[in-house]
């Protein structure tokens, strides 16, 4: 019986694991390698790939830009997540309570998800012109400032902020909002009402409703939405690149787009797949705890 | 004994059956295309110019007379510039290629190409055109020669004079545009208006009309007298006075007479906005499909606006960027006789001439430039006198395409953007990206 | 114990009523809640908006300052001229073609992998798993040659298949994961040894118990990769970029031409618009089991 029983799973999982072995893990394992090589494209016909150890990953540590980067990838993604979750957390609270047109709400919520990273980027990067905003026109005709913020190209910085990464996140925040609405909404309807309810007769506010019972029923959920939008805030790649290439002064670069202009603008891949090398640790690490907590039910 | 179901494996099966017609599907398009390769076909790729509808059809055209007259059938394919790059470094690299194309930055991409992939010398059969040299303009056959050795036939020159507003000149009391580089000073701070808030609502000067700063400082670069590198593509020549001299000019635009936006190399830059709105009043170096779109597709704007020849630097020079496009043949190609016969044919000077209208795009070759085609409207002859003054912006270094890349990171991006945006120690700028530049150079010739 | 009446939900409450409130703090909490959410709602649909509009307007109307928010004399020429520059409804079934194949491909998969990875033990488990979520945290960018040369070899170059089965690669791993941990809370295991204690067959069990109770994961999940595949444009201008194949992402990148300056700004517009809109149709289609499905929660409590 139990043979039938691994022929079954075997079978079954067979197809996946043929794909992720072509188109997951060979890429990764090639690029993995490309990192220990020198992969010049200008130089790979007449010396081809010679191995070089670590030096990839020593060239790119010494290069200012990277370490900035690699700083900003942190902090956007924090900031990114943060605002994704709590907007999220918000607008899933109010999409859930029962009344009219809350249809109608919902779809009008989610349709920045289906606006493409690009188109999105395109949009946004016209309403955050600095000289032709409709935006910075509105907010001079209100008086509340002087003259028209530099949405994506003031170069002050706060510490590690700047506006041109705070327009960014914001970006990337209405992008994402959608997904993790969703996901909160179908998590929140499995929530039983009879635990409100018993809230309710303790003479609950609604704040200490949503501190109490909401979030500790959410946790797994949440802890699931926050890996998924960790790991994909780390490979963010479309909305920088499109909006700023990185600039001003590196200010919004991350390590997706320096990875990229490695590549495709000066031709060393080698640099590239080191540079990606190390989000896919960074990666790894938050994986390695989410995979930890899922492994516990397969005891 | 458990029925056996109907919904579910019926759904399966037809999930199979689809799968399956997907499949054959592929099988059966990648078979037709291979065999369609057997017939007298070569395939040729193109960017698009000018008009995209209109460039289509042009080509559709020329291929069903080139067809009546050869037999030999050509298969178009138009390559948006949105992906060329991206396919044309794939095709250096091994990847799908055509018979011959339509192709530029002949430097980069042989150089990654290595003599396997990219495009493919033809000297062999260079007597194919005898009056090579007497027909086109030197700059443009700058860009189709590397190493001593030939690779095609330039078809489009982009040439980039200087273009302003005769309205707002006119407004200002100004006779003529800027002669020299201290004229471009004074007619700015003229030019350039604010409003109440001192936000600036039109700027007095543009360097350039895209957000490439590379791109941007050779033209005034040269105008001072300097070169980017040596003719052997070895040697980083770029930390001299010349250089100093340019960037102070530059960064003072932006920085002492604030007549030129400190947005102009932001992805988020868009010059034909600008431009067309009356928020800039002079171009430095304009884009080269201005003119001929502007005549098309911005009627209203008609009268006011006019092309000049480039101002002159401080020794006197007038160079301008200049860079070509050619046709040539590719590494793996089926036929490169064929090849060859289709782009004698056209280099023809009527076929050059109907691409030339077509596309918007200055001619490199001189019969073209000189006939009626070209003398109509006063700017095509500002055009045509200002190829005299063409610098190609090509370098013999394979790996120039990165040091020039408008990406920030890239040398020349930086070196720019840091003085002249960033008001950055131009001593010190100059001296780290000659560095930086040298290695660059050394990387593609192997040290 | 009090009983305590639940408002019966066929009676729909209006926003109103459901404002009413029990104590003061509560108003704080709901005022701030109610004017975040306009806030939000304005963020969100600003630019959705500005698309929309700018798709019917003039050219030179869109880049105006002060804004023109109305359009003065809507005209649907943009949507005309987008088709004669690209063949956009052509591009948009190409789109929804791969799309949907690449998410129904992937779903059926994944689901397979995935239930077997949440209900059995076997040797090998853990690394399976393991695998599949080491793939998933490759950035695309260093995927692109090595696979770009692999399709390549397959012959698939420029075809649907090959592009299908690149998004089917890559929505893989988290389809998987997704569907693996929803399996594990949403079909209790009685479900199953029910049905295999009636002598169904291991695969019977599956197609005909576990999967209609967990339809709305599914369909979740078959939506996320559809939208992956449907917005994405690095792997569609790679793979397939040649004639009248190309998805609608790489078409609007066909109107992006050199030197800066889009040509037809509001056929541009007008295409963003029609690349938009298909993909929240099909939303509306599949969000019924999204959400309403999930009463199947209720064996829970």
């Amino acid at each position: 019986m139990t043979r039938q029983k691994y022929l079954f799973c075997y079978l079954m999982v067979a197809p996946a694991m043929l794909i992720t072995a072509a188109l997951g893990i060979y890429p990764m394992l090639f690029s993995l390698w490309m990192s220990f090589v020198e992969y010049d494209l200008l130089r790979i016909n007449e010396f081809g790939t010679p191995f070089v150890g670590l030096d990839n990953y020593v060239e790119v540590f010494s290069d200012p830009r990277f370490v900035q980067t690699l700083f900003n990838t942190i902090i956007f993604t924090i900031l990114a997540v943060a605002a994704t979750l709590g907007f999220g957390l918000l607008l899933s609270q109010v999409l859930n309570i029962n009344y009219r047109g809350r249809t109608a709400l919902r779809m009008l919520v989610c349709v920045p998800w289906f606006v493409p990273p690009a188109v999105a980027s395109a949009i946004w990067m016209w309403l955050l012109n600095t000289d032709r905003s409709p935006i910075n026109f509105l907010l001079q005709d209100f008086g509340l400032i002087t003259s028209n913020v530099r949405w994506l190209t003031d170069s002050a910085t706060w510490g590690p902020f700047s506006i041109p990464m705070m327009s960014i996140v914001a970006v990337r925040v209405w992008n994402g909002l959608p997904f993790a609405v969703i996901f909160l909404l179908a998590a929140l309807q499995s929530i039983p009402r009879s635990l409100y309810e018993a809230a309710e007769v303790d003479g609950a506010s609604l704040m200490q409703k949503f501190w109490y019972v909401t979030l500790p029923m959410l946790r797994p959920v949440l802890a699931i939405l926050i890996t998924l939008l960790v790991i994909g805030g780390l490979g963010s790649f479309e909305i920088n690149y499109i909006m700023t290439g990185g600039g001003p002064q590196n200010l919004t670069n991350i390590m997706a787009v320096y990875s990229y202009q490695q590549a495709f603008s000066f031709f060393r891949f080698d640099l590239a797949s080191a540079s990606s090398g190390v989000i896919f640790l960074m990666t790894g690490f938050i994986s390695i705890f989410y995979l930890r907590s899922q492994l516990k039910g397969v005891a | 004994m458990t029925k056996r179901p109907t919904g579910p494996a019926s759904s399966n099966r037809k999930v199979l059956a689809r799968h399956t017609t997907t499949l054959a599907l592929a099988t059966a398009l990648t078979t037709a295309t291979a065999l369609g390769a057997y017939a007298q076909d070569i395939s040729f790729w193109t960017q698009p110019q000018g008009d995209l509808l209109a460039y289509q059809d042009l080509f559709d055209e020329l291929t069903s007379e080139f067809r009546d007259e050869s037999g030999i059938n050509v298969s178009v394919e138009v390559i948006n510039w949105s992906v060329a790059f991206n396919t044309w470094l794939t095709v250096a690299q091994g990847g799908a290629a055509p018979d011959c194309a339509d192709m530029y930055w002949l430097h980069s991409f042989s150089g990654i190409g290595a003599g396997r992939f990219g495009p493919m010398p033809i000297t062999e059969y260079r007597d194919r055109w005898p009056t090579l040299e007497a027909d086109f303009y030197e700059g443009a056959l700058e860009d189709v020669h590397r190493n001593g050795e030939f690779y095609g036939i330039p078809w489009r020159v982009d040439i980039r004079p200087m273009m302003y507003r005769t309205d707002f000149l006119a407004e200002a009391g100004i006779d003529a545009p800027p002669d020299n580089w201290k004229e471009i000073v004074e007619q700015g701070l003229a030019l350039t208006e604010r409003d109440a808030n001192g936000n600036v609502t039109r700027w007095g000067f543009a360097p350039g009309a895209n957000n490439n700063p590379g791109q941007t400082l050779m033209p005034y670069y040269w105008q001072a007298g300097g070169l980017m590198m040596s003719e052997d593509g070895r040697t980083a020549t770029i930390d001299n006075e010349a250089m100093r001299t340019t960037l102070k000019f530059m960064q003072d635009l932006v920085q002492v007479h604030k007549i030129t936006s400190p947005e102009v190399f932001e992805k988020s830059a868009d010059p034909l906005a600008d431009f067309t709105s009356g928020s800039v009043a002079i171009i430095g170096s304009t884009n080269n499909s201005w003119p001929s779109q502007f005549d098309r597709d911005y009627a209203e704007l008609e009268g006011t606006w006019a092309l000049e020849i480039n101002p002159a630097g401080p020794t006197g020079e007038r160079d301008s960027f200049s860079g070509a496009g050619y046709w040539g043949v590719l590494y793996g190609s089926s036929d490169v006789e064929a090849c060859l016969d289709w782009i004698e044919f056209l280099s023809q000077p009527e076929h050059m001439e109907r691409i030339s209208e077509v596309s918007g795009a200055a001619s490199p070759r001189r019969s073209v430039m000189s006939s009626a085609l070209w003398t109509q409207r006063p700017w095509q002859e500002v055009m045509a006198e200002t190829l005299n003054y063409g610098h190609t912006s090509q370098h013999p270094s394979a790996v120039w395409n990165a040091i020039a890349s408008p990406e920030p990171g890239a040398v020349l991006y930086d070196l720019v953007y840091n003085t002249v945006i960033g008001g950055a120690d131009i001593d010190a700028a100059v001296t780290e990206a000659q560095a930086r530049m040298q290695a660059e150079l050394d990387r593609a010739s192997g040290n | 114990m009090m009983t305590i009446t639940v408002p019966d939900t066929a009676v729909r409450p209006g926003l109103w009523q459901r404002l009413a409130f029990a104590n003061k703090t509560d108003l704080v909490t709901r005022v701030l809640v109610i004017a975040i959410t306009i806030a939000l709602l304005f963020y969100i649909l600003l630019p959705v908006y500005w698309m929309l509009k700018s798709s019917f307007q003039p050219n030179q109307e869109i880049r105006v300052l002060p804004p023109i928010w109305f359009p003065g004399e809507p005209t649907a020429q943009p949507y005309a001229n987008a088709n004669r520059l690209i063949p956009m409804w052509r591009y948009v079934l190409n789109s929804l073609f791969v799309s949907v194949t690449a998410a129904g491909i992937s779903t059926i998969i994944a689901c397979s992998a995935a239930y077997v990875l949440a209900r059995f033990r076997f040797p090998g488990a853990t690394i399976i798993l393991g695998l599949i979520l080491l793939t998933n945290l490759i950035p695309a960018i260093t995927r692109v040659f090595p696979i770009y040369f692999f399709i390549q070899d397959l012959g698939l170059l420029n075809s649907y298949a090959g592009l299908i089965l690149a998004y089917v690669g890559f929505s893989l791993p988290f389809a998987v994961l997704m569907l693996r941990g929803y399996f594990e809370s949403a079909a209790p295991p009685e479900l199953e040894e029910a049905a295999l204690i009636d002598g169904c067959g291991y695969f019977e069990a599956f197609w005909r118990v576990i999967l209609p109770v967990c339809l709305p994961g599914i369909a979740a999940v078959a939506i996320f990769t559809f939208l992956n595949a449907w917005n994405d444009f690095l792997w569609a201008s790679l793979l397939l970029n040649q004639g009248e194949m190309k998805t609608i992402q790489v078409g609007i990148g066909d109107f992006a031409q050199e030197g800066g300056g889009v040509q037809y700004v509001n056929a541009f517009m007008a295409a963003c618009v029609v690349a938009t809109v298909p993909a929240l149709v099909v939303f509306v289609f599949v969000q019924r089991w999204l959400v309403g499905g999930l009463t199947a929660g209720s064996v829970k409590t």
